[in-house]
C-alpha cells in the first residue's frame, strides 16, 4: 500500500466493513438455517399434535429408511446440476433400467444376484455415456437430450420387462438392503449416507468440487482458467448415472418387485430436494448437505401429514409449496416490500 | 411541412439535421464542447476523430442515450426539437442508426430481420395477422431498389459480413423511407457508426453503392469512421472532432490527408511521462508463500517470448518478440487484428497457424488450449470481465485463488483456511476495497473487480501476461494501481507483458515499446522518445492509407 494513501483508505475501509457486516450476518445467518428452523418447528408441531405416532422410533425408521432410494437419487441429481447442466431427466429412467435389468436377470434368467446388480449399474452407466456423447461432445442442450434419452430408456424398460412388473427379486438382496437394520434403521439408509459422505466430501472439500462450482456458475471463466470443463462435465453425467443405478438396486431391494414405471415418479421430487437444498447451508449454491436436509425435511413433512390421515395428494401440494416458498421468501426482503408500499 | 421563414439564411432547403452548441460533461470531464454540426439533405458528412474525441458521445446524444448540457439545440429540417430526446424519439424525427454490431438477429431469416422494425407497434396492431407472402414480395422489391441480392429465406448469420452490413443499412434506410412517406417530411438522416471496420476493401465498395442509393433518395448520411480512404471516397464533407471540439469542417477534396491527420491528432504538445512521480515503489505481486524462491524455478530470470508466423483471419504471418520483463503494447484501430492477439496466444481462440516460444518450449498456436497455456503460466486478463474473467456469484477469495487451489489440497485435506489467508494477503497488496474476501464478487466496484482479476493471475506468477483493455470502465485511481501492479510484475518477476487496448494514451504511458498494427500487419514500432499517444494515433491512421 502506498504510504500517502494509507490513512484515508483504512478509514474508509473500516466504515465500509462496518456497514457490510451486520447485513451479511443477518442475511446469511438467517437464510442459511431457515429450513432447519422450519424443520424443527414442523417436528415440534407434529410432535405436539400426534406424539405417540410421530415421535416414535418406528416413524423415524420409516422416514429415514423409506426415503433412502430418493436420497440416493438426489445425490445423483446433484452432480450434473452443480455443473450448470441443470436437468438430467434421464436419471429417473436410469434408476428404472438398473432395477429392471437386475430383476429380469435375477428372476427370469436366474443370474447370480451380485452379477445382476452389477449388470444393472452397468446398464445405467451406458445411459450416462449416451448423455455425455450427445450433451457434452455435440454440445446440445441437456434438457432436450435427456428428455429424449429418458423416453428411449423408458421404452427399453417396457421391452425387456414385457410391460409387466417383475418379481420377486432374491431375498438376500432384500435382506441386505431393507430387512436387516442397524440401530433399527434399514441398512439402505447407511448406503445412502455413505454415498452422501463421498459426494459431500468431493464437492465441498476438494479442488475438484471447487472447480465444479466455477463450471456451474460461469463455464467460460472456468475454461479460461484452464479447467477441463468438458471432462469434468462428462464425469458428472457418468457418475450420476452410476449412482442412479445404485438407487435402482436399492429400489428393487426395498420393493421386492420392480414396476416398469419405477424411476419416473422419483425424478421430480429429487429435483425438488436439490433446489430446495440450494436455499440452505450455502444459500444460492447447490450443495450436498442442503440436499440431505431438504430430502428429510420433505420426508418428515410427508410422514407427518400421512399420520394425520391426510390424503396422498395433500403431500404433493406440500412438496411443491415448500419448493416455491423456499426460493421466493429470501427474495422478498424488507427493502423491496417497503419500496412497493411507498410507491403504492 | 413547409419551409419556415425563421430558418437560417439558407437559399435552398434547411439542413436535415442541425446541432448547435452541444456540450456534454461527464463529471469534471468535458466530452463535448460547443459542437456545431449540420447534415444537409442528400449529403454525406464524414465524422472523424481519435478514440475519446467525442464521436460516440455525439451519436448517443442524437439517439437519446445521453442528455446534453443545457444550451444545446437541435433543429430538424429547420424546426427546433427539444433536447434531450426521449428514448425512441430519434426514429420519430427521422433519424436512424446503424452501429458497428449491426443489431441483426443471426438466427432469424433475412426477411424477418428486414421486417422486424414494423412489428414493434403495440396495442391491437400487434395482433394483426402477418401476410408472409405479401411481405416476401414487398421485401424483394425493397432489396431490388437498393440493388442488393440476398436470399430472403436464408438465416442472417450465414450471410457474409458485407451482406449483413448491407442488410442492416437497407433496413435502416427503409425505416427512413417509411418515415418520410408517413410524415410527409422530406428530411431524414442515417447515422452509420464504423460500418466498414470488419470489411475487406473490395466489399466496402458494395456498401457504398447502397449508401449512394440512399442519398439519391434524399436522405442525409452521417458517416463515422477511422478509415480515411473510405471517408475520402464516400463523403461530401468531413468534420474532425478533437477533445470534444470541432477543429475542422472541410469539403471533400478541399484537404490533403496529411492535413486531416494533423487535425485529428492535433499538435504534439503533450508532455510525455507525466506520471513518473506516482511510480512510488514497486508492489510485490507474487505471493505464493508455499513456494519459497529457489524451489525449482528461479523467479528472477525470465525468458523472452517469441511469436512466429501467427496466422488468423486478417493476421497474416505476424512475428514479434516480447522481452522478459518488457511491457509490449499492441495498438491498432478496431479491426486491425490487435484485439484478437491476447486470445490467440492464450488458446482461447484457435489460430490457423504459428508458434509461441517461451521458457524453452515451443507451442503450436494452431492447437493451443487454455489448459495448456495455464500450465505454461500464461495469463489472460480479458476485456469482458463478467463473461470470461471472474465468476461473479462466487466470493472474492474463491475467484482469487482459482489458479493455485490445487496446491492446497494435501493428504486428502483441502486447506481452505490457508487459501483464504492467501486471498486476504492479495486483497491487501492489490488494494481491493472493501477488504472482505468473503463478500460476493458482484458486490465490488468495477475497478476492484479488475484488481481482483489481476490478482488471480499474478499470484500464479505468469511468464507471459496478456492484457486486453485492462482498464476499461475503471476509475482513475484503480487505473493507476493497475499500471503499477503490471509494471511491478514485469520488473520483479521478469514477466513478459502484452498490453492491447484502443486507449493509445495508456499504451504510451505504460509500455516500453508499442507495435502499431494495421490490417493485420505491423507497420511501425515506437519506443523511447518517439512513443506518444499522438504518434501511435498518427501511425495507426496513416498506415491505413499506405496499405491501401
Amino acid at each position: 500500500m502506498s504510504a500517502p494513501h494509507a490513512p484515508v483508505e483504512t478509514g474508509r475501509e473500516q466504515e465500509q466493513a462496518e456497514q457490510a457486516r451486520p447485513s451479511v450476518v443477518r442475511r446469511l445467518g438467517l437464510q442459511r438455517f431457515a429450513i432447519l428452523i422450519v424443520f424443527a418447528a414442523m417436528v415440534a408441531a407434529f410432535g405436539a399434535d400426534i406424539p405417540a405416532t410421530f415421535l416414535s422410533i418406528g416413524n423415524l425408521s420409516n422416514i429415514l429408511g423409506g426415503q433412502a432410494v430418493l436420497f440416493i437419487l438426489v445425490m445423483a441429481v446433484i452432480l450434473p446440476t452443480i455443473m450448470g447442466d441443470f436437468v438430467d431427466l434421464s436419471l429417473g429412467s436410469s434408476l428404472g433400467l438398473s432395477a429392471m435389468t437386475l430383476a429380469v436377470l435375477n428372476v427370469q434368467h436366474g443370474t447370480n444376484v451380485v452379477l445382476a446388480c452389477l449388470a444393472g449399474i452397468g446398464a445405467a452407466l451406458v445411459v450416462g455415456l449416451v448423455n455425455v456423447f450427445f450433451v457434452v461432445y455435440f454440445d446440445n442442450d441437456p434438457f432436450i437430450v435427456t428428455l429424449g434419452v429418458m423416453t428411449i430408456v423408458q421404452g427399453i424398460i417396457y421391452i425387456i420387462s414385457g410391460n409387466n412388473s417383475v418379481g420377486i427379486v432374491s431375498g438376500h438382496l432384500s435382506d441386505w438392503i431393507f430387512n436387516n437394520s442397524f440401530l433399527q434403521i434399514p441398512l439402505e439408509f447407511y448406503y445412502g449416507l455413505a454415498i452422501f459422505l463421498v459426494v459431500w466430501y468431493v464437492l465441498s472439500f476438494t479442488p475438484v468440487g471447487q472447480k465444479a462450482l466455477v463450471i456451474g456458475q460461469s463455464r467460460e471463466v472456468a475454461r479460461l482458467t484452464g479447467v477441463r470443463v468438458n471432462r469434468q462435465r462428462s464425469w458428472a453425467f457418468i457418475l450420476a448415472a452410476g449412482i442412479a443405478g445404485i438407487a435402482g438396486i436399492a429400489y428393487a431391494g426395498t420393493n421386492g418387485t420392480v414396476d416398469p414405471t419405477a424411476g419416473s415418479s422419483l425424478i421430480l421430487p429429487a429435483y425438488a430436494a436439490v433446489f430446495l437444498g440450494a436455499t440452505a447451508i450455502k444459500p444460492g449454491r447447490i450443495n450436498a448437505l442442503g440436499a440431505l436436509i431438504a430430502v428429510y425435511f420433505l420426508a418428515a413433512g410427508t410422514a407427518g401429514l400421512e399420520l394425520l390421515g391426510t390424503a396422498n395428494y395433500i403431500q404433493q401440494i406440500f412438496y411443491g409449496a415448500a419448493l416455491v416458498a423456499a426460493v421466493t421468501i429470501p427474495k422478498a426482503n424488507r427493502d423491496r416490500i417497503l419500496k412497493k408500499k411507498r410507491s403504492a | 411541412m413547409t419551409e419556415q421563414a425563421s430558418a437560417p439564411p439558407a437559399p435552398q432547403a434547411p439542413p436535415a439535421v442541425e446541432l448547435r452548441d452541444i456540450s456534454k460533461d461527464f463529471g469534471s470531464n468535458r466530452a463535448l464542447d460547443h459542437v456545431n454540426l449540420s447534415i444537409g439533405q442528400g449529403e454525406v458528412v464524414g465524422l472523424v476523430g481519435q478514440n475519446g474525441s467525442g464521436k460516440s458521445t455525439l451519436v448517443k446524444i442524437l439517439s437519446g442515450v445521453h442528455v446534453p448540457e443545457p444550451g444545446g439545440r437541435l433543429f430538424v429540417s429547420g424546426e427546433e426539437v427539444a433536447l434531450p430526446l426521449a428514448p425512441g424519439q430519434a426514429s420519430e424525427i427521422g433519424l436512424s442508426f446503424v452501429y458497428q454490431n449491426l443489431a441483426l438477429a443471426p438466427g432469424l431469416t433475412v426477411l424477418e430481420n428486414l421486417t422486424f422494425g414494423q412489428r414493434i407497434a403495440g396495442g391491437m396492431r400487434s395482433w394483426a395477422p402477418i401476410n408472409w407472402l405479401g411481405e416476401h414480395r414487398r421485401a424483394a422489391a425493397v432489396l431490388d431498389r437498393y440493388d442488393v441480392r440476398l436470399n430472403l429465406d436464408q438465416r442472417t448469420g450465414e450471410l457474409a459480413p458485407v451482406d449483413q452490413a448491407r442488410l442492416a443499412i437497407v433496413r435502416a434506410a427503409e425505416d427512413l423511407r417509411r418515415y418520410r412517406t408517413r410524415s410527409g417530411y422530406k428530411h431524414s438522416v442515417l447515422v452509420l457508426d464504423e460500418p466498414t471496420v470488419f470489411l475487406p476493401e473490395e466489399d466496402v465498395e458494395h456498401l457504398f453503392d447502397v449508401i449512394r442509393t440512399i442519398v439519391a433518395d434524399g436522405a442525409g448520411v452521417l458517416f463515422i469512421s477511422h478509415d480515411l480512404v473510405a471517408i475520402r471516397s464516400i463523403t461530401d464533407r468531413v468534420v474532425v472532432l478533437r477533445d470534444g471540439r470541432v477543429v475542422a469542417d472541410v469539403p471533400a477534396g478541399g484537404y490533403d490527408e496529411q492535413a486531416l491527420v494533423d487535425h485529428i491528432v492535433g499538435t504534439p504538445a503533450r508532455p510525455a511521462g507525466s506520471s513518473a512521480a506516482e511510480e512510488a515503489r514497486p508492489v510485490e505481486t507474487a505471493l505464493a508463500p508455499k513456494e519459497p524462491a529457489g524451489a525449482g524455478r528461479a523467479p528472477k530470470q525470465g525468458e523472452n517470448v517469441v511469436v512466429e508466423h501467427l496466422a488468423y483471419e486478417r493476421l497474416a504471418d505476424l512475428s514479434f518478440e516480447i522481452g522478459a520483463g518488457e511491457i509490449l503494447g499492441m495498438a491498432g484501430l478496431i479491426g486491425s487484428g490487435a484485439e484478437e492477439l491476447p486470445y490467440l496466444l492464450f488458446g482461447a481462440h484457435q489460430a490457423s497457424g504459428g508458434t509461441l516460444r517461451l521458457g524453452g518450449k515451443t507451442l503450436d498456436l494452431g492447437g493451443l488450449s487454455p489448459q495448456r497455456t495455464v500450465r505454461e503460466r500464461i495469463a489472460l486478463v480479458p476485456a469482458d470481465r463478467q463473461a470470461f474473467g471472474l465468476s461473479e456469484h462466487l466470493t472474492l477469495w474463491e475467484n482469487i485463488v482459482m489458479l493455485v487451489e490445487d496446491e492446497y489440497y494435501r493428504g486428502g485435506v483441502f486447506h481452505r483456511g490457508e487459501l483464504v489467508a492467501l486471498a486476504r494477503e492479495a486483497v491487501d497488496r492489490f488494494l481491493i476495497r472493501p477488504p472482505l474476501p468473503h463478500a460476493v464478487t458482484a458486490t465490488f466496484s468495477g475497478g476492484n473487480q479488475q484488481k481482483a482479476l489481476l490478482a488471480k493471475w499474478l499470484i500464479a506468477r505468469p511468464q507471459l501476461l496478456l492484457l486486453h483493455e485492462p482498464t476499461q470502465g475503471v476509475d482513475v485511481g484503480a487505473r493507476r494501481d493497475i499500471y503499477r501492479f503490471v509494471k511491478s510484475a514485469a520488473a520483479l518477476d521478469q514477466t513478459a507483458v502484452l498490453w492491447v487496448t484502443t486507449d493509445f494514451g495508456e499504451l504510451a504511458e505504460v509500455c516500453d515499446r508499442v507495435i502499431v498494427l494495421s490490417e493485420g500487419r505491423p507497420v511501425t514500432t515506437l519506443t523511447g522518445e518517439e512513443l506518444s499517444d499522438d504518434a501511435i494515433t498518427a501511425a495507426a491512421l496513416r498506415q491505413i492509407r499506405e496499405v491501401r
